[in-house]
């Protein structure tokens, strides 16, 4: 009798030990799944990021020249020259042959504030735009400079 | 597993982070952004950049500074005074608390914060991939109850589970790592968009204790780019006699140009502003085109810089703390990137700010690390080490060959094949190298051991497995195997090293400052094994073709070989180079003629890059030399 019940005791004990084990066994599984998920969801992540990366690899340069293309658009204006007309002509293929397009904003329009930053408003059809103050542009299909308009406020003029 | 994220809701901009692998990441907006304007247009339902932009057009019905009435009662003096400075309608709503009125609809402080935060979530649910359901919110030390509940109630509104609301510098330092300090004194300077705060905070056991705050709710950012915007106006009337004020269009450029050169003069000593084409009149077209320096932009803001020393002082004051009491200084806020703030506060507490975070993201990564704790990310975060020196082997020559560089995380493993320097080489010794340097003697050996009972063959045939292997508890085992014969001796290296923190870095640093001399070091030896190799594979060559090769090429190859051999030990780098190349070109002839008298592809080994004929050459073809033992 009582060496069945210090047999059962140690049945008991290695149950219990046996119990402890698998519990640690699935904790491991679980936690090196995870890492493997993590790294899985990184490695996705990160090429991604590297997709993206080179798609938008040109915009922070190309937002540092669309003021100086506003400003050779000014020049253009200002000065009515041919060569100077196709030089920035020049400068405006190689910048769309890079993906840049400008927004097609026009008087008229119905303001829209996700390509439109409205600077300025003054009598005239509400929110309509009056004026397109400085073009935006997109850099392939993603938005990099919205266009500064002024918008009608409603009463007529 | 959802995760929760850390927002840091801003009065003029919001931001959020989460964790990642144990590191806190901000997640960026929709349009690609790192902070979002918290301006929302109820009415059309905007939020962000996009409300921003309709402003002008829509006064009455675009919210800004909605965090200022947070749990405001509207009778209160502050309620008052927003209500004179701001376009839109703040109406008395129930139980007496601030509401606002936009288009005819009453809308709680609340309910317009948790359009900012509906729009986080989605982004942040676009960027993970994943539900997003649980946030930490940061809000300003001051807040009072009503502020604080009134907060969670956005969070709610916007579908998240607020796990909890932690204090903007809590948030800081706790970025910062400074949760870990016992006992210590912090002070947190945060000068953000529209308003600056300075809070004192004592940390113990891991909580943090506000000590005391104070600040200017109305001091930040945009009125530094407002006092560049003046001093262009008035030196333009002064130099052109045409004011600029009343002209929209000139004045958004001018506010570009001022906000582009405050960026510029944190980093430059001065910049340029100019702005061709900025106006016009009878005369013709006028430029703005002047120089501001540092220095004169720092007399234009110095009044600005110095409305935030006394709030300094009355925090310390409040906190019953005197200067020296303080054992840390955290910045937060775009502006704190300034080098004139920078200097100002650490004359005034007179210790280095700590840096390095983005001052404009530093809260809500607090925010994602709180997040990470109560997630239980941080804490079961296994944190995986990277080995601080890189580990390697020594290869002909006396080289340092790498085999695992520098912060690699481990666990990790590495392998390369490597050869035989001479032939019938029955041995090879292992040096184990630890450290930057392209010399073997110039790095720590580690150990080192040798595999021996290699069969003797020639030259570059046998090949040699060298394996790293770094285990979680940073103990590098290296084994050697000869492919051959499968024979393979091992060595446990413990520990690493042994090395302290200032040892590994001065390790790194010596290796910077002698990059140039070691290149040229490891130049000359590699062009020297180059050198050799290729006066092993002429003669054999000659050897292999007999007397296939006619004897003009024989004897120029012999003599070219035997020229390089005398410079092998004596040559510069250059010489070696010159002479291994008209040696290699001789060379080619040898195939040339074998192609041409047998009028079919060639066989002869005449190809100087490979080093001998082998029948499986292919998986050899990144073999390096390895070190030789002479027995």
């Amino acid at each position: 009798m009582d060496k069945k019940l210090r047999k059962n005791k140690k049945v008991d004990k290695n149950a219990e030990r046996v119990d402890l084990l698998e519990s640690k066994l699935q904790e491991m599984e679980t936690s090196w799944k995870r890492a493997l998920a993590d790294y899985k969801n990184l490695e996705k992540r990160t090429l991604e990021e590297k997709l993206l990366f080179v798609e938008f690899a040109n915009k922070s340069l190309m937002e540092k020249l669309l003021p100086v293309l506003d400003n050779f658009s000014m020049l253009e204006n200002h000065t009515n020259d041919v060569g100077i007309k196709m030089s920035v002509k020049e400068l405006r293929v190689v910048l769309e042959n890079s993906g840049l397009r400008m927004t097609e904003v026009k008087p008229g329009q119905e303001f829209d504030p996700n390509v439109m930053d409205a600077v300025d408003s003054g009598q005239g059809e509400d929110n309509k735009v009056l004026e397109v103050i400085r073009p935006g542009y997109f850099l392939k299909d993603k938005l990099i400079r919205p266009a500064s308009v002024k918008v009608g406020r409603g009463q007529k003029p | 597993m959802t995760k929760i994220i850390g927002i840091d809701l801003g009065t003029t901009n919001s931001a959020m982070a989460v964790m990642e692998s144990g590191q806190a990441k901000i997640i960026l907006n929709s349009e690609g952004g790192n902070t979002t304007p918290s301006v929302i247009a109820p009415g059309s339902n905007l939020v962000g950049v996009s409300a921003k932009r309709q402003q002008v057009v829509n006064p009455r019905g675009t919210v800004f500074s909605v965090k200022r009435l947070m749990g405001m009662k509207y009778d209160s003096p502050e309620v008052k005074r927003l209500k004179k400075g701001y376009p839109y309608e703040i109406v008395e709503g129930k139980n007496g608390m601030a509401v606002l009125k936009i288009d005819d609809k009453t809308y709680t402080p609340q309910e317009i914060s948790a359009k900012i935060l509906v729009k986080l979530k989605a982004d942040a649910e676009t960027y993970l991939g994943t539900k997003v359901t649980e946030a930490v919110i940061t809000v300003p030390a001051y807040f009072n109850d009503a502020q604080r509940t009134a907060t969670k109630e956005a969070g709610q509104i916007a579908g998240l589970e607020v796990k909890r609301i932690i204090n903007e510098p809590t948030a800081a330092s706790l970025a910062y790592g400074l949760d870990k300090k016992k006992n210590e004194t912090i002070a947190v300077y945060d000068l953000g968009g529209g308003t600056f705060d300075v809070s004192i905070l004592e940390i113990g056991e891991g909580v943090f204790e506000v000590k005391s705050t104070n600040g200017d709710t109305h001091l930040g950012g945009d009125d530094f780019d407002r006092k560049i915007i003046d001093w262009l106006l008035s030196e333009f009337k002064v130099e052109q006699g045409v004011d600029l004020s009343s002209d929209r269009q000139a004045m958004q450029r001018l506010k570009d140009a001022a906000e582009k050169a405050k960026i510029e003069l944190s980093s430059a000593m001065e910049t340029e502003i100019s702005i061709p084409f900025v106006s016009a009149d009878a005369s013709g077209p006028k430029h703005l085109s002047m120089k501001l320096t540092r220095s004169k932009y720092e007399q234009l803001v110095d009044e600005l810089v110095q409305r935030t020393i006394k709030p300094m002082e009355n925090a310390l004051k409040d906190a019953g703390l005197s200067k020296s009491d303080l054992d840390e200084v955290v910045m937060v806020g775009g502006m704190t990137r300034m080098p004139k703030i920078n200097q100002v506060v650490k004359d005034f507490f007179g210790k280095e700010p700590h840096k390095g975070i983005n001052p404009d993201e530093v809260v809500a990564v607090g925010a994602a690390i709180q997040g990470g704790v109560l997630g239980g990310d941080v804490k079961d975060v296994l944190l995986l080490d990277v080995t601080p020196l890189t580990l390697g082997i020594e290869t002909l020559g006396g080289v340092s060959t790498p085999l695992i560089k520098r912060n690699t995380t481990i666990p990790t493993k590495a392998a390369q094949v490597f050869s035989t320097a001479a032939d019938s080489q029955t041995s090879v010794e292992i040096n184990i190298l630890q450290g930057e340097r392209e010399m073997a003697t110039d790095n720590k050996s580690l150990g080192r051991f040798i595999l021996d009972g290699i069969p003797p063959s020639p030259r570059g045939m046998p090949q040699i497995e060298v394996s790293f292997d770094i285990d979680a508890n940073g103990i590098l085992h290296v084994a050697a195997k000869d492919k051959a014969t499968n024979k393979e001796q091992k060595i446990t290296v413990q520990g690493g090293s042994g090395l302290n923190k200032d040892e590994i870095e001065n390790m790194v640093k010596d290796a910077q400052s002698h990059a140039e001399d070691d290149k040229k070091k490891r130049g000359v030896v590699e062009a020297r094994n180059t050198a050799d190799n290729l006066c092993y594979t002429a003669e054999k060559s000659l050897n292999d073709a007999g007397d296939k090769v006619p004897q003009d090429i024989r004897a120029d190859i012999e003599d070219k070989v035997k020229h390089l051999k005398d410079l092998v030990q004596t040559g510069t780098q250059e010489d070696l180079q010159t002479k291994t190349k008209e040696l290699s070109d001789s060379l080619l002839k040898i195939g040339e003629h074998l192609y041409k008298s047998s009028g079919g592809p060639q066989t002869g080994p005449a190809n100087p890059d490979k080093k001998n004929d082998n029948k499986d050459g292919d998986s050899r073809e990144d073999t390096v030399e390895g070190e030789v033992v002479k027995d």
